[in-house]
Parts: structure tokens; C-alpha cells; sequence
């Protein structure tokens, strides 16, 4: 509901900071960001991708641009730099900009309002800011929520992941954020032969708001050993995917194809006319 | 014919395999291992909390089966705790037999032949009731 009625705020009145977390590790909140940051640029809006993963950056090679960091998020933080130096432009997209993590700090070396501070000064130039938190639900998770108006979470159809997405979802709602969920590298074939856990099963279980679906697929690999987000590639399950959950984050109603999935049965019978 | 067809279209996907596969393990262990995380309750205080919950109905109502489904429902602004209980209720406690329960607490057993109420006999039913549930 909230994918609807949510914060469009424009450039004029600061962007709206999304947080992208998970709790589990390697579900897929790097490429979640990249992709949705480069999707959003794609249409038109001005995007800064921020690397909250104090001490284990990756969001710098998923767009690759790690040849290109001289300042980071620490560096704004404890005002080494100006925020403005600290960015670095994507080669793909004049809209889409990256503001990296430090590599050689731990996650506690900045303190939550820091990182509010230091992401404050970006609210007035961008659209959207999409902040990559650590996993785990400790100070590294806590500083990249800190600045956010929502957040997104990343699981896959897997215990461990909807496990830990579910424990987030907690500490989300105790923060007062109402996340909204991406289900990631989900397998038609392993649901179709009941060994993986459906869309419906997944929001049933978690009960939170689901802004998208994207398929597991080989290309997210591809574009990782590339450096480029798999949304350039059209041609991907994965590309359109994002390209569809940028948009509802817009504010644009789409179709959801898979959530139609599980009904596939009422959809033909419904052309049979029988239901 | 055509409520049969609609039965095997929609039906269609669990002939498939989709109620055969370990999704059905995973979703069941999910719903369980939540509960826990979503309460921070520990297996203990759980099994505590059922069986005060069985006792307070037990108090009310004569039940025959005592499993109690806990759940957590998460809506987008609260989290509903659902207390599904399976259990069979036969009728309800006249007043003067909830006072006896709670009075007449201290009664020795007797054999129970027949699940026929009375009032004695509800009073043992609901000790009866405690004893296994915390044994």
C-alpha cells in the first residue's frame, strides 16, 4: 500500500533515503542497490547509491568504479572532505552517483547520527538515495538505517533468509519504518515441483508489503564480473525486474507477473470460462 | 462438470508436486522457528504460557483436547497474536462450577469412567487437565 501513497518527494523538497537490508548476508542487497539505483536513474530521477558496509565495500566494484574512490562515507562523516568530493559519477547513467564506503574502518567508527549528518547535505540534490546496509543486525545495520525515511528488504526463498528478514522486519518496525520486501532469486521450476517456497508463501509468512520479484538468473553474475548493473541488460529476467520495482518506487502501478503465478490454474480456467 | 474442471484447474498445482516438495517443511519449520524469534520466548515460557492458557479456559469451558496453536500475525502496523485452540469445547461452566474449580481445587481424583459432566467431575477433568499438560 505504502508503494502507492509513499514519500515522492522531488529534488526540491530532498530525496527520499531508502535503506536496502536484509539481515542474512549474500541475498542480494549490493546488487538490490545497484540495480535499483541504476534502474531509477534510467528514468530520469537523480540517484545516489550510498556503501554503508564499513570495512567490506562492494558496491563500488558491482558498478565498477572502484578505481575511482578517493574520499569516502567516513571521510563525510567526520568532515575530512566535502560531501560533494566524496561522490563518484557512474560511467553508465549522469544521473546515478556513488558514495562509498571506507574500506580500512570498522562499522563503529561513525556513530548513527553521523551518518544522518553526513547524508543530510546530499537530500537537497538528489530523488532517491539508496543506502546499502551491512548484514547483520548490529551498528553497521543500525548507522545505514539511520538517515531513512523507508526501508527495503532483500530475502531469498530460503529458512535462513526469511529467518532473519522476519527479525529485521522487527527492528524496522520498532524504528517506526515500514519495510517493504523484495523476494530475490526466486526459481519457477523449484516452485512449480513444490521444492521452494512460493510469492504467496513468503508474504503470507513475512506479511509485509512486496514491491517485487526477481528471478534468479545467470546474468546477475555476468553483469557483477562486468561492472555493470544487470538493468542495462534488457534482455535478463533480472534487468526488467528491477526496472519494474523502480518504478513502483516511483509510484507508478505495475503489474506484478508473478504474483499472478500461483493462479496460473484460475487464469486458464478463467479462459475456459469455467470460474 | 464444470465445478469438477475448476477443482482439477485449480487443484492443478498440488497434483503437480507443489504440496509433495520440502516447501512444505520449510514453510512448517518457518512458522515455528518465527514464533519463537518474533516472542523471544523460550521453549520453557512457552510451554508455561500454554499450559496458564488451557487452565484459564479449562477454568471457563469443559474442553476435551488441550493443543494449543500459537501464532504470530504480522499486519503493517501491529502484531496479532492468534491463539488457536482446537480444542472441543462441550459446554460451558455454570457459575457455581467455575466457583467450585476454583474452591474445590484441593479435590482428590477420581476414576474417570465417562466424560459425562458434572459438576465434581469437571473439577477433576480440569486438574487432570493441568497435571498432564505439565507433565
Amino acid at each position: 500500500m505504502s508503494a502507492n501513497n509513499g514519500k515522492q518527494k522531488g529534488a526540491e523538497s530532498g530525496a527520499e533515503v531508502i535503506v536496502v537490508t536484509s539481515g542474512k548476508g549474500g541475498v542480494g542487497k549490493t546488487t538490490t542497490t545497484a540495480s535499483l539505483g541504476a534502474a531509477l536513474a534510467m528514468r530520469g530521477k537523480r540517484v545516489l547509491v550510498v556503501d554503508a558496509d564499513i570495512g567490506l565495500r562492494n558496491l563500488d566494484v558491482i558498478l565498477g568504479l572502484e578505481n575511482r574512490i578517493v574520499f569516502n562515507l567516513v571521510d563525510v562523516a567526520k568532515g575530512v572532505c566535502k560531501p560533494a568530493q566524496a561522490v563518484i559519477k557512474s560511467k553508465k547513467s549522469n544521473n546515478l552517483y556513488l558514495l562509498p564506503a571506507s574500506q580500512t574502518d570498522d562499522k563503529d567508527v561513525v556513530s548513527e547520527d553521523e551518518v544522518r549528518a553526513a547524508l543530510e547535505p546530499f537530500r537537497r540534490e538528489y530523488h532517491f538515495i539508496l543506502v546499502d546496509s551491512p548484514a547483520g543486525i548490529e551498528q553497521g545495520f543500525k548507522n545505514a538505517c539511520a538517515g531513512a525515511d523507508s526501508a527495503l528488504i532483500v530475502t531469498t526463498p530460503e529458512v535462513p533468509a526469511i529467518r532473519d528478514a522476519d527479525r529485521v522486519v522487527g527492528l524496522l518496525s520498532a524504528k517506526g519504518l515500514e519495510p517493504r520486501l523484495i523476494l530475490n532469486r526466486l526459481d519457477l521450476n523449484m516452485v512449480a515441483r513444490g521444492d521452494m517456497l512460493s510469492v504467496p508463501d513468503v508474504q503470507e509468512i513475512l506479511g509485509i508489503e512486496l514491491i517485487g520479484v526477481v528471478e534468479r538468473d545467470e546474468n546477475i553474475i555476468v553483469a557483477a564480473n562486468c561492472g555493470e548493473p544487470v538493468v542495462y541488460n534488457q534482455k535478463s529476467k533480472a534487468g526488467p525486474a528491477f526496472n519494474r520495482i523502480a518504478a513502483r518506487l516511483c509510484g507508478e502501478a505495475v503489474l506484478n507477473p508473478y504474483l499472478s503465478s500461483e493462479s496460473l490454474w484460475g487464469r486458464i480456467s478463467r479462459r475456459l470460462g469455467v470460474a | 462438470m464444470f465445478a469438477a474442471l475448476k477443482s482439477f484447474l485449480t487443484k492443478g498445482g498440488s497434483l503437480l508436486g507443489a504440496d509433495r516438495g520440502s516447501k512444505s517443511a520449510a514453510k512448517s519449520r518457518l512458522h515455528f522457528v518465527l514464533v519463537q524469534d518474533r516472542t523471544g520466548l523460550s521453549n520453557n515460557e512457552m510451554a508455561k504460557f500454554k499450559r496458564e492458557m488451557v487452565a484459564v479456559i479449562e477454568k471457563y469451558f469443559v474442553i476435551e483436547d488441550r493443543e494449543l496453536d500459537i501464532q504470530y500475525q504480522r499486519e503493517s502496523d501491529c502484531t496479532t497474536l492468534l491463539i488457536n485452540s482446537p480444542v472441543h469445547v462441550r459446554r460451558v461452566k455454570t457459575a457455581s462450577e467455575r466457583l467450585e474449580v476454583s474452591s474445590d481445587s484441593e479435590d482428590d481424583e477420581a476414576p474417570d469412567s465417562d466424560s459425562s459432566t458434572t459438576g465434581s467431575r469437571t473439577s477433576r477433568r480440569s486438574k487432570k487437565a493441568l497435571a498432564a499438560a505439565a507433565s
